[in-house]
C-alpha cells in the first residue's frame, strides 16, 4: 500500500469519497433562495467568509488539534467540536460526514478512529497515516471551498469554469488560513459569519431543499 | 508637545498617556426558594460591580447590575458568579447598556460571567446591549453549569459604535466566548470574534452585510423545542433559530442598528421567558 501523502489525501478529499459532502450546502442554499447569492462574485464573497470567519478556519484549527493530540481520549476536543455547531443541520453535517469518513478509513486502512465530527476524524486519520499537517490543512480547506463552489454551481447556477475561477481565486486565502490554523490552538477559534449561521438555521424551513444543510 | 498639538494628533498615536487606574468589580449573587418566592441567599459585591434588587410582584428574584465605573476599558476586570439554588428563579439584567470604551494599546478588558443553575431552578441572563466604541478591546467569557431539569436563558445584544454620533468602529477587538454545560457535559459553545476593522468585517456578505447590531440567544430547557416557532416569528427574516440538539435552542439576529434590534429582541425575550421583560429594558 502506498504511503504517498498527496495521493492518499487526494483520494480522501475527492468529491467521490463516500462521505456525502456533495449533499451539504452549509446554508448556502438559503442564501441563494433568499437572493443573497446571485452570481459568481456574491458566491465567492460568501465562500470566502465561510473560510475566513466561519467553519473553514475553525474546522482547520480543530483538525490541527486532533492531528497534534497524543494518543488517549480525544473526548474534550470532540465535545468542543460538536458544541460549536451553530445549528442542527450544521451539527448533522459535521457528525454524518465524520462518521462516514471514519467508516471508510477504518475499512481501508484499519485506523482506530473516534466517532467524531469530520475535522477531528480527518486530523486523526492524517496523523495515523503519517500525512504532514500543513498539506492536510491546505487540501482540506480547499476541499471545503470546492464543495461550496460546487453547491453554488448547481444552485445559482454558475458555469463550471466560473466555479473553478472562484476556487482558484480563493487559494491565497486558503494558504494563509492553513498557516494560521497550524498550531491547533482551540483557544484561538473565533467566528463571526453570523448571516451564514442564520442561513443554515433558516434552511430548516426553506420550502424547496436539494441539500441536507 | 502642547495640548493643541495633541488635539490634532491622530487618536491612535496617543500612546504616551500615563497608565490610568483600572476598574475592578466582583460579585456573587445566589438565589434560594423560600415560601414560594426566590430570595437572596448570598450576596458579595466589591469594586465597581453592584446590584439592585427591585421589589415586584414576580416570584422570581430580579438583580439589576450596575457598573459604577460607567463602562469597560482596557485592563478592567469584572467577574460575576450568579446562582439559582434548587427551585429558585433568578433574573439578571443591567441598569443600562454597557459601554466598551477605547482601550490603550495592548490592554484588554476582561468580563467573566459564571451562571449556575441547580435542579429545578432557572436563570435568565438578560443584560441590555453591549456597545462597542471605536478602539475597544474586550475579552468576555460566559460559562454556565445547568442541572438536567433546570432552565437557562441567555440573550446578549451587541451594538457596534454609537450610531447617534455617527461612530464607525474601524478598529477594535471583541471576543465573546460561551461554554454551556448541561449535567456536566459541554452542550453548546460559541466563540464570536471580530478583530481589526470591525465595520469592514460587518460589511462582508455572510457576516452582517453592513448591519451594526446583532444578538445571540440561547435557551437550555427540557421543552426548548416548544419555543422554536414563537422565536422564529419574533426574530423575523433577519434572524434564525434552531434546536441544535434536544433541549438546546439557539438563535442569532442582525439589525441595522440598536433600535431595530430591540424591535425583534424584546418580543423574542417575551416569547422565550414566558414573562414580561425586566423593566429596565423599557425605561
Amino acid at each position: 500500500m502506498t504511503s504517498d501523502p498527496a495521493l492518499l489525501l487526494h483520494q480522501w478529499l475527492s468529491p467521490s469519497f463516500p462521505v456525502g459532502a456533495f449533499s451539504y450546502s452549509h446554508g448556502l442554499e438559503t442564501a441563494v433562495a433568499e437572493g443573497q447569492i446571485t452570481d459568481a462574485a456574491s458566491a465567492q464573497a460568501w465562500i470566502a467568509t465561510a473560510l475566513e470567519h466561519g467553519a473553514g478556519l475553525s474546522d482547520a484549527i480543530l483538525l490541527a488539534a486532533a492531528w497534534r493530540a497524543e494518543a488517549g481520549d480525544p473526548g474534550a476536543l470532540i465535545d468542543l467540536a460538536r458544541a460549536l455547531a451553530p445549528s442542527a443541520e450544521r451539527l448533522v453535517e459535521a457528525d454524518r460526514m465524520g462518521a462516514a469518513l471514519a467508516r471508510a478509513l477504518t475499512a481501508l486502512h484499519g485506523h482506530d478512529l473516534p466517532d467524531a465530527p469530520y475535522p477531528v476524524v480527518l486530523g486523526r486519520a492524517a496523523r495515523l497515516s503519517d500525512i504532514p499537517l500543513p498539506l492536510t490543512l491546505r487540501l482540506s480547506l480547499q476541499a471545503f471551498a470546492a464543495n461550496l463552489v460546487s453547491a453554488c454551481v448547481r444552485l445559482v447556477p454558475l458555469g463550471q469554469t466560473e466555479g473553478q475561477g472562484i476556487t482558484l481565486a480563493l487559494m491565497p486565502l486558503i494558504e494563509r488560513l492553513a498557516l494560521q490554523a497550524e498550531p491547533g490552538d482551540t483557544d484561538l477559534i473565533g467566528t463571526s459569519a453570523v448571516l451564514l449561521d442564520i442561513a443554515s438555521m433558516r434552511h430548516e424551513t426553506l420550502n424547496t431543499r436539494l441539500f441536507q444543510s | 508637545m502642547d495640548i493643541k498639538d495633541l488635539a490634532t494628533l491622530p487618536r491612535g498615536e496617543m500612546t504616551a498617556r500615563p497608565a490610568q487606574p483600572r476598574a475592578r468589580g466582583r460579585m456573587l449573587v445566589s438565589a434560594k426558594l423560600r415560601a414560594g418566592r426566590s430570595r437572596i441567599s448570598d450576596l458579595h459585591q466589591s469594586g465597581s460591580l453592584k446590584a439592585l434588587f427591585p421589589h415586584g410582584s414576580s416570584t422570581a428574584l430580579q438583580a439589576v447590575m450596575l457598573n459604577t465605573a460607567g463602562g469597560v476599558t482596557g485592563g478592567d476586570q469584572f467577574a460575576l458568579t450568579a446562582e439559582a439554588q434548587a427551585g429558585a428563579h433568578l433574573v439578571l439584567t443591567t441598569q443600562a447598556a454597557e459601554r466598551i470604551y477605547r482601550a490603550q494599546p495592548g490592554e484588554v478588558g476582561q468580563v467573566r460571567t459564571m451562571l449556575r443553575v441547580a435542579a429545578g431552578a432557572r436563570v435568565d441572563w438578560l443584560p441590555q446591549e453591549t456597545i462597542l466604541f471605536d478602539h475597544c478591546a474586550l475579552d468576555r467569557r460566559l460559562e454556565a453549569e445547568v442541572a438536567p431539569d433546570a432552565r437557562l436563558l441567555v440573550v446578549e445584544p451587541l451594538i457596534f459604535g454609537r450610531g447617534a454620533m455617527g461612530e464607525v468602529v474601524h478598529s477594535g477587538h471583541f471576543l465573546d466566548r460561551w461554554r454551556i454545560n448541561f449535567g456536566g457535559e459541554l452542550i453548546f459553545a460559541d466563540n464570536l470574534m471580530l478583530s481589526g476593522d470591525l465595520q469592514a468585517t460587518l460589511d462582508r456578505a455572510a457576516v452582517a452585510q453592513g448591519a451594526r447590531a446583532m444578538a445571540s440567544l440561547l435557551l437550555v430547557a427540557p421543552d426548548a423545542d416548544r419555543y422554536l416557532d414563537r422565536l422564529r416569528a419574533a426574530l423575523g427574516p433577519s434572524g434564525g433559530a434552531s434546536v441544535i440538539r434536544p433541549g438546546v435552542l439557539f438563535a442569532r439576529a442582525v439589525a441595522v442598528d440598536g433600535f431595530a434590534l430591540r424591535r425583534h429582541i424584546i418580543p423574542a425575550i417575551q416569547a422565550l421567558s414566558g414573562a414580561d421583560i425586566p423593566k429596565t429594558w423599557t425605561l
